[in-house]
């Protein structure tokens, strides 16, 4: 065998393997079987940002197998394929890549990572192919943009939208205190940023890192930074292994501001997971939209806690656990009023006109309407139990509300309804 | 001022346990002329051996002591198993060169791949058994705590350990001689093969180290991807470069020097330069003086 | 061993052309995306045959060079909304400046050495867009290529689109490849990776031909590099992270480092691995982390393997068995 013919030999073979395994038809909707409809979701399961986030995925099976046992949505079984991508935007585009065209699934739910949904969007492009990216897993102002991200909704409230609650408290509570901040270097932090230099604060120190760069050692920088300028009060804005890494830092340096928690990295089981002893969180001040994961007097609360005892037993349910129960129950009722024979498009017809209608867990409503793919908008503020759970001030939630833009903050008034039977789509 | 201290004892910590990664490297480089990429796969393996001893047995010096019986183990395993056939198999031919860098850093990938299949990829934590709270000096605290003094003094020790067994013993005098003529070594009497292999498990002994002091001088949790591994791989190597690839002084002043440098980078420049640092550094002593600092300008072997 | 005259290639390259036209029409999308990732690695481990195999200097961190001709691309097209070839271009001519620059400090070291430099490199040069906002720090920037012209009609995907662009790129860079290394540059790297001392005796400047190495393949990499920032619609430092460097090693030592023959073996290997790996894992019903990183294992393995026991590669491999079958 000759070189030359071994070269054509590689072509013919680069040729077979290409189309050797092409995939046969698919019937119907994509991702839509007579009984079953199957999700797909990326998000980092492994890697420095993963620590808390990779129970999402086991907290959303434990909600869609209660579900799916309880006779699914209109009869079909909800699964749902979950890709990790190391909260690596490139490796998010490979993976979401994997579930649109080689698993096939109908919609893309929870996507976590404000650079990773917008690598997404502007490579495999979902919009373009009308896949539904629902309830994306990061607040990220830019993504409710109806004209840019057509197919996508946001849930979480925007980084915009808690850094001006964020000011309000501070300016209630800490008035005239030296700020300090540190912030995710990326789309992320910048939200955040646009949102405080909207609500008119100023920072004696901003400590800006590069995702992928927290750590202890690096953390000892961060610390360096904020004691030098003399901040009395420190908002840490960033993901969760960053903010386990400030406060342990922190604490091994004997610098005691007080700390101020993002919504994004406050989960208490987290931060105690990573090293961090639970007396560091005491009076840190901590921000949610849904109720206290500790209130068992909620019955949202007690419904998915009993759920996830029982599907993954031994395992802390915390914050990251409540919320992606929520996101799950959300879009079972949204798959249920897609009708019968569900599209993508009568999914997102759904979200449009019936969105604002359906239950969740939240002490908030869903803004969703044809014009609007906003989904909650405000937070509830607590402080840290000496066990380190967060609490609301005086046991009681009272919400501040406001949007994206120029509007001010205000309290709400909303109550929320009674939980459907069996906190199940009706 | 206190910054400036505070950066010299980050640089001097992270050093130290630089050195240990710089002096694996130089042991396997002196006895096979290879430089062992895998060696910091192996520190990570070692680390994870250590967590979990620490599972059974909650005491974390026997978990580093084990840790560095076995990653000597493991490492002499390489060199018996994989290395003398990879010797066979690529002494001629256009690769001959390259091969042992790319069969070391295939070696690494399994390592890793092998670490993340068996104990997953998320986090684990090996509790540091000493307080990481630092020091005061009356109202400012230190970044030095009674862990990180630990770790300086882990390191020392097994340093002056290393040193005198090269310099002042029989083993040391054979582990020099096989490097540097082997076949005259042969001749007067040494097992050259078998003191190849004790170097690469001394090499694989202080990799082990170095894995397992890493993990503590922060908060004890890692995972096959954490940032300070991948530092410790390139920092180990440039370390063992700037020193000069020639002797064990020259790889702990190298790490030193290397760990310095991109301490003061990091506190007075900018926090996210971590990884320029060690190349920048790299450069200019290359530039400079390319024999490395304590290096012997080679003469052309034909 | 005959070659193949001028003319007699460039109609081979021409009917490779319209293979891939038709076959573009016949694959699912999946494949077709496929079909541009292999495209970037073929060009990115030709680039690394060039480096390696005729110049016989290590590189470990051909993925920085990848960077470099990423973020030109993108930076073009972000700035001047240049047209894509223009994009390219500049991709290939920035990272040719860069390789060159890399060359002459290269031309002093040799083994660990140069190693450890490319090493660092590897780790370093992605990082600096985090200096500078206007690389766009961690996240990256955005590299759109465009839809597809209307001309080509509706039904034209993005990624068809994509794998016809990869797809003349690689043809174009492979087929001046060649011409290359069969020119006389081509000849004396060969004689200086074989003995540097007799070829310099024989009037090689050594300096100016490893950093002439180092600057083409540098140019063939930022080629690489920006396709590859066009599959992926974006270009950050974790689009060129060392594995990527570790990877192109890999699929140039699978398709034999010394010559071009053999170059799609590793590229489909290396792009159809994942997907394999995928398919074992879950037809043996294993956990998620055996799934995640039996790809990484198995390509690690191959490399291995064929160190050992087919160091030339393949290509190589058969010509010598078949020369020595008739030197008996």
């Amino acid at each position: 065998m000759n070189r030359r013919t071994l070269i054509s030999a590689s072509a013919v073979l680069a040729v077979a393997a290409l189309t050797a395994t092409s995939l046969p038809a698919q019937a119907a909707e994509v991702g839509v079987s007579s009984t079953s409809i199957t999700l797909g979701m990326t998000l980092p399961m492994t890697g420095t940002a993963s620590p808390g986030y990779n129970k999402i995925p086991g907290a959303m099976k434990a909600y869609f197998d209660y579900l799916n046992a309880n006779g699914g949505v209109n009869g079909r079984s909800i699964n749902l394929k979950v890709e990790d991508d190391q909260y690596v935007p490139t490796q998010a585009v490979a993976k979401t890549n994997k579930l649109i065209l080689q698993d096939k699934v109908m919609a893309l739910l929870a996507p976590l990572g404000t650079a990773n949904n917008k690598a997404v969007a502007a490579s495999v492009n979902p919009a373009r192919r009308g896949v539904p990216v629902l309830f994306v897993n990061t607040g990220f102002s830019g993504f409710a943009d109806t004209k840019k991200y057509p197919t996508t909704y946001a849930i979480l409230p925007s980084y915009v939208m808690e850094a001006k609650i964020m000011a309000q408290y501070i300016k209630d509570n800490f008035a005239g205190k030296t700020l300090g901040l540190v912030y995710q270097d990326d789309d992320f932090g910048t939200d955040a940023l646009k949102g405080f230099t909207q609500a008119g604060v100023t920072f004696a120190a901003k400590v800006a890192y590069a995702s992928g760069s927290q750590s202890a050692t690096t953390a000892a920088g961060w610390v360096s930074k904020l004691s030098a300028a003399k901040c009395d009060v420190v908002i840490l804005f960033g993901v969760s292994s960053a903010t386990a890494a400030g406060l342990g830092t922190a604490a091994a340096l004997k610098y005691a501001p007080q700390w101020i928690l993002g919504s994004v990295g406050g989960d208490a089981t987290t931060i105690k997971a990573a090293g961090v002893p639970a007396g560091v969180l005491y009076n840190a001040v901590g921000a949610s939209f849904a109720p206290a994961t500790t209130d068992m007097t909620d019955d949202y609360v007690k419904l998915f806690s009993d759920i996830y005892a029982k599907a993954v037993p031994g395992s802390a349910f915390d914050n990251n656990v409540l919320i992606g129960m929520n996101t799950a129950f959300v879009a079972a009722q949204a798959l249920k009023a897609a009708g019968t024979s569900p599209t993508r498009a009568s999914l997102l017809a759904a979200i449009d006109s019936k969105g604002s209608t359906f239950a969740s867990a939240a002490l908030l409503p869903l803004n969703y309407s044809k014009t609007s793919h906003v989904g909650y908008n405000g937070y509830w503020f607590g402080k840290y139990s000496p066990t380190g759970d967060l609490k609301p001030v005086d046991g009681k939630y009272v919400l501040y509300t406001t949007d994206s833009g120029s509007g001010a903050v205000v309290k709400s008034t909303w109550t929320r309804p009674a939980m459907p039977a069996k906190g199940l789509p009706q | 001022m206190i910054q400036f201290i505070n950066t010299i004892l980050i640089g001097l910590t992270s050093g130290a346990i630089y050195s240990l990664m710089a002096m694996a490297i130089v042991l396997v480089w002196r006895s096979t002329r290879v430089i062992n990429f895998a060696q910091a796969g192996l520190a990570l393996a070692s680390a994870y051996i250590g967590y979990q001893v620490m599972q059974s047995v909650s005491n974390y010096w026997v978990a580093l002591i084990v840790a560095m019986f076995a990653g000597a183990a493991l490492s002499a395993l390489i060199e018996i198993a994989f290395m003398r056939l990879l010797l066979k198999h690529t002494s001629s031919g256009p690769i001959a060169s390259v091969a042992p860098i790319i069969a070391t850093l295939g070696l690494l990938g399994i390592i890793k791949a092998g670490i993340a299949m068996i104990w997953g990829g998320q986090d684990v934590v090996v509790k540091p058994p000493l307080s990481n709270t630092g020091f005061s000096i009356g109202t400012h605290t230190l970044v030095f705590s009674p862990m990180k003094l630990a770790i300086v003094i882990s390191v020392a020790t097994l340093v002056l350990v290393f040193s005198v067994i090269f310099q002042r013993t029989n083993i040391g005098l054979a582990l020099r001689a096989s490097a540097f003529a082997p076949e005259i070594a042969r001749l007067a009497g040494v097992r050259v093969d078998l003191v190849r292999t004790l170097g690469w498990a001394l090499s694989g002994a202080a990799g082990a180290v170095a894995g397992l002091l890493l993990t503590s001088n922060g908060n004890g949790s890692f995972s096959p991807e954490s940032m300070e591994f991948s530092l410790l791989l390139i920092s180990g190597f440039i370390a063992a470069v700037i020193g000069g690839l020639e002797s064990l002084v020259g790889a702990v002043i190298g790490a030193l020097v290397l760990g310095l440098v991109t301490s003061f980078v990091l506190m007075y420049i900018s926090g996210s330069l971590f990884f320029i640092a060690p190349f920048v550094v790299l450069l200019l002593v290359l530039f400079i003086r390319p024999q490395g600092i304590i290096g012997v300008k080679a003469g052309r072997r034909a | 061993m005959h070659k193949l005259s001028n003319k007699k290639r460039l109609v081979i390259f021409l009917l490779l052309g319209v293979a891939i036209y038709f076959l573009s029409g016949a694959v699912d999308e999946l494949r077709v995306y496929q079909g541009a990732s292999v495209a970037v690695f073929v060009v990115g481990i030709s680039s690394i045959i060039l480096l390696t195999g005729y110049s016989g200097q290590v590189s470990l961190g051909q993925g920085a060079l990848l960077g470099v001709g990423g973020y030109a691309a993108a930076l073009m097209r972000i700035h001047y909304n240049a047209p894509i070839w223009l994009c390219f271009s500049a991709a290939i001519i920035v990272a040719a400046i860069a390789g060159a620059l890399l060359g002459l400090a290269a031309a002093r070291l040799s083994g660990p050495y140069l190693a450890g430099t490319t090493l660092a490199l590897a780790v370093g040069l992605p990082s600096i867009a985090n200096q500078f906002s206007l690389l766009g720090g961690e996240q990256g920037l955005l590299f759109d290529v465009g839809f597809p012209p209307l001309s080509l009609g509706q039904d034209f995907t993005q990624y068809k689109w994509f794998f016809w662009i990869a797809s003349l790129a690689t043809l174009i860079a492979i087929f001046w490849l060649q011409n290359v290394m069969r020119s006389r540059y081509g000849r004396s790297w060969k004689a200086v990776r074989g003995n540097d001392v007799a070829a310099e005796l024989a009037g090689i400047n050594l300096t100016r031909n490893k950093t002439l190495a180092f600057t083409l393949s540098a140019g063939l990499a930022g080629l690489s590099g920006a396709l590859l920032a066009m599959t992926i619609g974006t270009v950050s430092p974790s689009a060129f992270p060392l594995s990527l460097s570790f990877s192109l090693l890999t699929g140039a030592v699978l398709s034999g480092v010394t010559t071009l023959g053999g170059v799609m073996i590793g590229s489909v290997t290396l792009v159809a691995i994942p997907e394999i790996a995928g398919a074992v894992a879950s037809r043996l019903g294993s956990s998620e982390a055996v799934t995640n990183n039996l790809p990484g294992l198995l390509v690690s393995a191959l490399l291995i393997l064929t160190v050992l026991f087919v160091p030339n590669g393949p290509v190589e491999q058969l010509r010598y068995r078949r020369e020595h079958r008739v030197k008996k």
